[in-house]
């Protein structure tokens, strides 16, 4: 398979003169490297410098049957004669390894000392300096630099350009006949890396005080003897280690898929779901319970910002997280067990809200004494008080309370607590967890806002959650507001015999931070949204009878990103029998004594922290009960952190399963998930009770999923699901099923990448070898 | 044993016919075929034929009919073909690669001129281009030796010091369109003969490659193997004649046919069908008083060089007849035994019956004749034959 | 689309581990789609006794040298346009000798499409029992990539310096044409359809062909880890049609593409053979149409398939 190679003619403004002094005639160059990275052209390239030089040149590669990455050699000789030399060259003046994995015996065959050599290699210099000290020679990374100038593939990349300027300045030859050589051969475009490896190489000369350690000066004689072929019949396998031949190797690691990302109680929603997938129900409660004190109420009323996050929203719509959250704790009766602590804390949590109940949960696994101080009658907080129980039945909230409560934690209820006994339980206990909560709720401050009729839509919800439908409302209802309570009030009244309910909002639809979906079934139920309408007075003597709505624009991007509402001079009259304010609450902290101040959630006293830390709506005003757990968990873990004096602490969000610090590109992408190989199947959608049962009725409306396939549905992403993809499609079959996972076998692997590319769910990833040669 | 009446092309396919049912204890028979004149009855006899646990496949090219024999021999089965001129030049490739697998094919060629201009009538050039293959070569001058011969091939390329494929060659319509009296044995006979084909390294159940990559090193071991193994062919075959004598109460010719050479002066050389009419001429001369001999190469691969020496040591003139031209050199033939002749004799080189020629006795005289008169060996000349 | 584990889990068998028909040590570049058809072979052929005919192509370098081999079965390499004859003796002896042992030939592009295509037809008229396999790279790679008559219009060779001129062969056509048992496409981008079709037709008998789209980086100049999604694209954009036919005249359509632009338009851009060739999303949509015409006509599908429902 030889072939002529055709060299630039000499055209020759440099001359034999401009060489190094050192040079003697002939000078032969040997190169080492694997097919692909071009070390033919290498030789030619090299060839061609001499013969600028207006020197007689030969090169020629050793042609095989090689394929890419395989082992080659090719020759380069010069002499200011007529070459007549028609042999390969076995006692190189020269030798140019170009993968320094291929360093060993036969490469160093003939050698002798005081010849030149340089090394493609990422190691340092050092590494070379004892092996070689009878060599002069030069080290480079041009695979890093090719692979940065774009040379080649990512996993053959192609450097004989960027070697070539190494050798030039280890020769001492001149930068500029490069670039006349190059822009002769095309490959100008390469004049850049070759500079930068010009630049870069690291040089040591030949050490003459250290001598007889040239590994090669002699040749190998002596050939192996050959079966004759009729006496054959079964061959060797081959052994050829082409695991060498890749500078990357494919690697199994777990990416933060962006519903674990988004999860504010820091669920390990992958994980969970993940878990039903494959073993049910109770697995997928052993993960979620690690994180979720609460999960039949999240289950049922999270926002679900996991969902919005999801992967999946971006092929077929979002995997039904919630729902499958509330078919686990349907489903399971699992429990974790309680850990055995070095020493037993004791601890008060002061509010029994989902902050201070996940709180308290958390530090209860722990094996820590747990008391939880709450001033209403009942655990619960706005879970039994602020949510309608036809979103969230008695029944759901009652077993996560029995769950919670099984792990030895103690409440005391109609246990209010003020300033002074909040000196007590600091003085008590080992450390006070406070979770108490918003405080009052807003008001508008609106004219005729006191006239009866106008109410505070958490009093009318706590009113209906303890009367039901007994809490009667008659006429026609506004509720002001556009949170997830305000829907709540607007549906409540529906069932409480309101015969219409307007619901009042000052910007549009798309802003209002209620759940889509329920703000879709309080449409469906008959609820009318008057969005960009801000009410400015309200009507009516004694009894309210009206309400005066000025409309609404949206002028500038608040720092939240929502436009500012602009009211104006336009308004309209609405008739109304009863109004309900849902604006949200304020944040008070009366509770504590006057000297103490509050610092990234801790209580200090003066310079002086106390083990008193602030959690849930109380600390963070973020509204939502998925919030509050995750917040409650995460309070628990630094308060236990701080008294066990550690100052590692689990990071405010996340979980402990991924990564604490968001790496960059450490979020799986919908692009990174390759949708061509999952069937387009539609989300599972929760069943609901008929319309017309509606009316008049606190039965939950939402029925959840009737079974657990919508986990099918789950991307995974960043995980490994073991679905042996990597392995179908590893042309090599170097990958096989180990213990818990997949072995790639290092040896053989030829790094070619396909098992990375065709993970569907990027949980995998080629990572750069790093070159180390056999020396 | 029973005697029938028929041409060389029905004789070497009868031979391979009984030698392909002699393997039904085995693994069986299988041939790929096609037809080229004058080898085409020797195909269409074999396409005739009932083979128990045999299979003849009636090919697109000769280059196939080859590749199917490749197959099937690397398969364990006994194989034969049968092709020439054109055709066998098509089929080169695969016969570069049968001898280079080391199989045991053997395959029957009606020599006949390569073209163009087209001729279809006898001449040695073609089977000449398989001269440097490592093949077996037979050159046969009857229809007994045509039959004898393929039985024998058979037996000697299967054996496991040779185990290389051969060829027997028959002048084309001279032998193969002739039909004389010819000894066929029983098939009983031919069983003891032909023991079950054994490749040792034919493609079984195990891992194993026919036909890899070399490095230059393991290939000219390879080569020398080969080479070895095809010298080893001049003992085995005589081994193969004793047992042939044995089974059938008949020798089949020996590799080098010397006719009254013993006190001969003046030696004809020569193959196929050329030597036979060379022994008449022999008769004729010695009638005359003249002192002539003739030596047939039978057995043209391996050449049997030290015998051929020995023939020719003290023979003052030699005329080496070729059917054949190596155009820009002389006679294949010639090329290859001058060189066994005594530094002092004359070594005279005649192509003569190229590309179908009629050579009659007379012809053969008037060189002969020339040769007497000749002080010195002269440039190898072209005999014109109608 | 996949289901989970894929191959229902089948790829991770003990056998699929201890004995593949392609041993790791092999010398394929890496990411070569022969190497990935030869780990689908395995496994679809599981306990199946195999022979294989190699022409001169790039799996005969791969077998590797004297007296090493990388297939773990018994193989005999060719000369390059014999492997369907030579695959006839060996199907023929097996066959005399009432042996199960399936004799495949493995052939390149060129193999089959050009050299070999007298032999291959041959061999499919006679209905000889073979399966004969192309692994169709569109290059001969073997020799350092020159166009033969399976490269598409617009890709560049080195013997095409500007880009092919002519459309490829129909090779599916013509082995249709030639009425043998069962012809077949297979993409290795979707393996549960490679699988039963090598399945199938390692138990059919008589001349079964299957034409195997083979992404080749070192000719396609393209990654090595893309070769499976340059597949698929090539799929998905109706390029490479997936379908079988039975006898001859069965027609049947396997995948249905989705015509996509912007598959063809990656497909293209992901290799830079077809860089600088004049060859656009454009250009190749009206042969793309024509032959897709062609295939409902013979399928009998004239409405497209709705897609993953």
């Amino acid at each position: 398979m030889g072939q002529q190679e055709s060299i630039p003619s000499t055209a020759t403004d440099l001359c034999e003169a401009d060489l190094p002094s050192d040079i003697s005639f002939p000078l032969e160059i040997r190169l080492h490297g694997r097919g692909g990275q071009g070390g033919v052209t290498c030789a030619k390239l090299i060839a061609a410098i001499y013969a600028q030089m207006g020197l007689n040149v030969q090169t020629f590669g050793d042609y095989g049957a090689e394929r890419s990455g395989a082992p080659i050699r090719a020759f380069t000789r010069v002499d200011r004669d007529p070459i007549k030399n028609r042999n390969k060259v076995y006692r190189p003046d020269h030798l140019l390894v170009l993968d320094a994995a291929l360093l060993g015996p036969p490469v160093l065959d003939g050698v002798a000392a005081g010849a030149v050599i340089l090394i493609n290699s990422a190691e340092r210099v050092e590494k070379y300096v004892e092996p070689f000290a009878d060599y002069r020679f030069g080290i480079i990374d041009a695979t890093g630099i090719a692979r940065e100038h774009g040379i080649g593939t990512s996993s053959v990349v192609i450097i004989n350009t960027t070697l070539v300027g190494a050798y030039a300045k280890l020769l001492g030859l001149p930068l500029e006949v490069l670039e006349d050589v190059y822009t002769k051969m095309g490959l100008s475009e390469d004049l850049q890396a070759a500079k930068e490896a010009y630049l870069k190489v690291r040089i040591c000369p030949a050490d003459t005080t250290v001598s007889g350690l040239a590994v090669g000066g002699e040749l190998a004689t002596s050939l192996p003897p050959v079966k004759p072929q009729t006496e054959h019949s079964e061959d060797i396998p081959t052994k050829l280690k082409t695991g060498n031949w890749s500078t990357q190797l494919p690697g199994y690691e777990d990416y933060l898929a962006p519903c674990n990302h988004a999860c504010p109680a820091g669920n390990d929603v992958v994980g969970f779901i993940q878990a039903l997938k494959t073993s049910g129900a109770d697995a997928a409660a052993e993960v979620l319970l690690r994180t979720q004190a609460l999960p039949s109420v999240c289950g049922r009323v999270c926002p679900a910002p996991c969902m919005h996050e999801c992967n999946r929203k971006q092929m077929d719509g979002a995997v039904n997280n919630r729902s499958l959250e509330r078919w686990i704790s349907d489903h399971s009766r699992f429990r974790l067990q309680v850990e055995k602590p070095e020493k037993v804390l004791s601890l008060a949590v002061v509010g029994g809200g989902p902050a201070g109940l996940s709180a308290a949960y958390q530090l209860a696994l722990r094996g820590h004494r747990v008391c939880i101080f709450e001033k209403a009658e009942k655990l619960g907080g706005v879970l039994r008080y602020g949510i309608p129980v036809y979103r969230l039945p008695e029944e759901a909230l009652e077993r996560d309370l029995e769950r919670i409560l099984s792990l030895g934690i103690r409440s005391q209820c109609d246990h209010p607590v003020d300033q002074a006994e909040m000196e007590r339980l600091h003085r008590q206990y080992d450390a006070v967890i406070v979770s108490k909560g918003f405080s009052d709720a807003y008001t508008l401050a609106a004219a005729g806002e006191t006239l009866d009729g106008i109410e505070q839509g958490l009093d009318f919800l706590a009113r209906s959650r303890e009367a039901g439908s007994e809490a009667r409302l008659s006429g026609d209802v506004v509720v002001i507001g556009g949170g997830n309570t305000a829907i709540d009030c607007a549906r409540s009244a529906l069932r409480s015999g309101a015969s219409s309910v307007k619901l009042v909002y000052r910007r549009s639809r798309d802003e209002m931070p209620a759940i889509d979906e329920e703000i879709e079934d309080a449409m469906r139920e008959g609820v009318q949204l008057l969005a960009l309408r801000q009410p400015v007075a309200f009507r009516g003597v004694g009894q309210v009878a009206g309400i005066v709505l000025a409309e609404v624009e949206l002028g500038e991007a608040d720092a939240d990103g929502r436009r500012r509402p602009l009211v104006t001079e336009r308004t309209t009259e609405l008739n109304c029998s009863t109004v309900l304010l849902a604006l949200g609450q304020e944040n008070e902290l009366g509770l504590l004594p006057e000297a103490w101040q509050v610092r990234n959630a801790r209580v200090w006293c003066a310079e002086d922290p106390l083990n008193i830390w602030l959690t849930g709506d109380c600390s963070t005003a973020e509204g939502t009960v998925t919030h509050a757990i995750g917040n409650g968990r995460l309070t628990a873990m630094v308060a236990l952190a701080a008294l066990a004096n550690t100052s590692t602490v689990a990071s405010l969000s996340g979980t402990e399963s991924t990564p604490t610090q968001l790496q960059q590109g450490s979020l799986v992408a919908p692009a990174q998930v390759r949708f061509s190989h999952f069937p387009i199947l539609a989300p599972h959608q929760d069943r609901h009770q008929a319309l017309e049962n509606y009316r008049n009725s606190f039965e939950e409306v939402n029925l959840g999923l009737s079974g657990q396939e919508e986990a099918e549905r789950c991307f995974s992403c960043g995980r490994c699901t073991q679905c042996d993809t990597c392995l179908v499609y590893c042309p090599d079959g170097v990958i096989s099923r180990s213990d818990d996972g997949y072995r790639i076998d290092e040896e053989y692997c030829k790094g070619c990448g396909i098992c990375v590319a065709e993970c569907p769910r990027r949980a995998m990833d080629l990572n750069d070898k790093g070159l180390s040669d056999g020396c | 044993m029973a005697v029938e009446l028929i041409s060389a092309n029905h004789a070497a396919a009868l031979a391979a016919t009984l030698a392909g049912r002699a393997n039904r204890t085995a693994r069986g028979f299988c041939s790929g075929v096609y037809p080229i004149t004058p080898s085409t009855e020797c195909m269409e006899y074999l396409c005739g034929q009932e083979i128990e646990k045999g299979k003849v496949v009636r090919a697109d090219s000769e280059h196939n009919a080859m590749g199917i024999c490749i197959g099937a021999s690397a398969s364990g089965a006994r194989s034969f073909t049968t092709t020439c001129s054109n055709g066998l030049a098509y089929m080169i490739e695969n016969c570069v690669a049968a001898a280079g697998y080391r199989l045991p094919i053997v395959m029957s060629i009606a020599n006949r001129t390569l073209g163009p201009p087209w001729n279809i009538w006898a001449d040695h050039g073609d089977s000449l281009l398989m001269r440097d293959l490592g093949w077996l070569q037979f050159y046969s001058a009857d229809i007994q030796q045509v039959f004898d011969t393929v039985l024998c091939a058979f037996r000697l390329a299967e054996d496991p010091r040779v185990m290389m494929p051969a060829l027997c060659c028959m002048d084309g319509f001279i032998l193969s369109h002739t039909m004389a009296q010819v000894e066929v044995p029983s098939q009983e006979q031919v069983d003891r003969c032909l023991p079950p084909t054994d490749i040792p390294h034919r493609l079984d159940k195990s891992a194993h490659t026919l036909g890899q990559m070399e490095t230059p090193h393991q290939s000219v071991v390879h080569r020398a193997q080969h080479h070895q193994a095809m010298l080893n062919a001049r003992q085995v075959y005589a081994e193969v004649q004793d047992s042939f004598e044995e089974i059938f109460g008949r020798r089949p010719a020996d590799p080098l046919v010397s006719y009254r050479t013993e006190d001969a002066e003046t030696l004809i050389v020569s193959m196929g069908t050329l030597g036979v009419t060379a022994e008449r001429v022999v008769d004729l001369l010695r009638e005359q008083g003249q002192s002539v001999g003739s030596v047939r190469v039978r057995m043209f691969r391996p050449m049997l060089d030290e015998e051929l020496r020995k023939i020719f040591a003290g023979k003052k003139r030699i005329a080496v007849l070729d059917r054949d031209i190596s155009i820009g050199f002389g006679g294949v033939l010639w090329g290859e035994v001058r060189g066994f002749a005594d530094p002092s004799a004359i070594v005279q080189n005649y192509m003569v019956g190229v590309a179908g020629g009629d050579v009659r006795p007379e012809h053969m005289i008037n060189l002969l004749a020339e040769l007497e008169q000749a002080n010195e060996s002269g440039a190898p000349r072209i005999v014109e034959v109608a | 689309m996949m289901n989970e584990p894929a191959l229902n889990g089948m790829a991770h068998t003990e056998q699929d581990r201890s004995e593949p028909l392609l041993r790791a040590g092999n010398s394929n570049c890496g990411g070569c789609g022969m190497s990935n058809l030869m780990q689908m072979l395995r496994r679809a052929a599981a306990e199946r006794e195999l022979k294989l005919v190699i022409p001169a192509c790039c799996a005969a370098v791969t077998g590797g040298s004297f007296p090493e081999s990388a297939f773990s079965i018994p193989t005999i390499m060719s000369t390059f346009a014999s492997a369907a004859s030579v695959a006839n003796g060996d199907a023929s002896v097996a066959q005399l000798n009432g042996e199960e042992t399936r004799v495949i030939c493995l052939a390149g592009d060129g193999g089959t499409y050009d050299i070999g295509m007298g032999t291959l037809s041959a061999a499919a008229e006679r209905n000889e029992d073979i399966l004969y396999i192309c692994y169709d790279n569109e290059i001969y790679g073997n020799t350092g990539g020159q166009r033969s008559s399976a490269t598409p219009a617009g890709a560049a060779t080195t013997s095409t310096l500007h880009g092919k001129q002519e459309t490829k062969k129909d090779i599916l056509g013509i082995m249709a044409a030639h009425r043998i048992p069962y012809a077949a496409s297979i993409s290795l981008a979707h393996i549960d359809d490679t699988l039963r079709k090598l399945q199938f037709a390692l138990d059919a008998r008589g001349f079964r062909f299957l034409h195997v789209l083979s992404p080749c980086p070192t000719g396609w100049k393209s990654e090595p880890a893309m070769g499976i999604e340059l597949v698929r694209l090539a799929v998905r954009s109706g390029l490479f049609p997936v379908f079988e036919v039975f006898d001859g005249e069965r027609y049947v359509l396997n995948v249905e593409p989705e015509f996509s632009g912007e598959a063809l338009m990656m497909y293209l851009s992901l290799q830079r053979r077809f860089r600088n060739t004049g060859v656009t999303e454009e250009s190749l949509r009206p042969s793309i149409e024509r032959y897709w015409n062609y295939l409902r006509l013979m399928s009998g599908r004239i409405v497209p398939a709705r897609r993953n429902v």
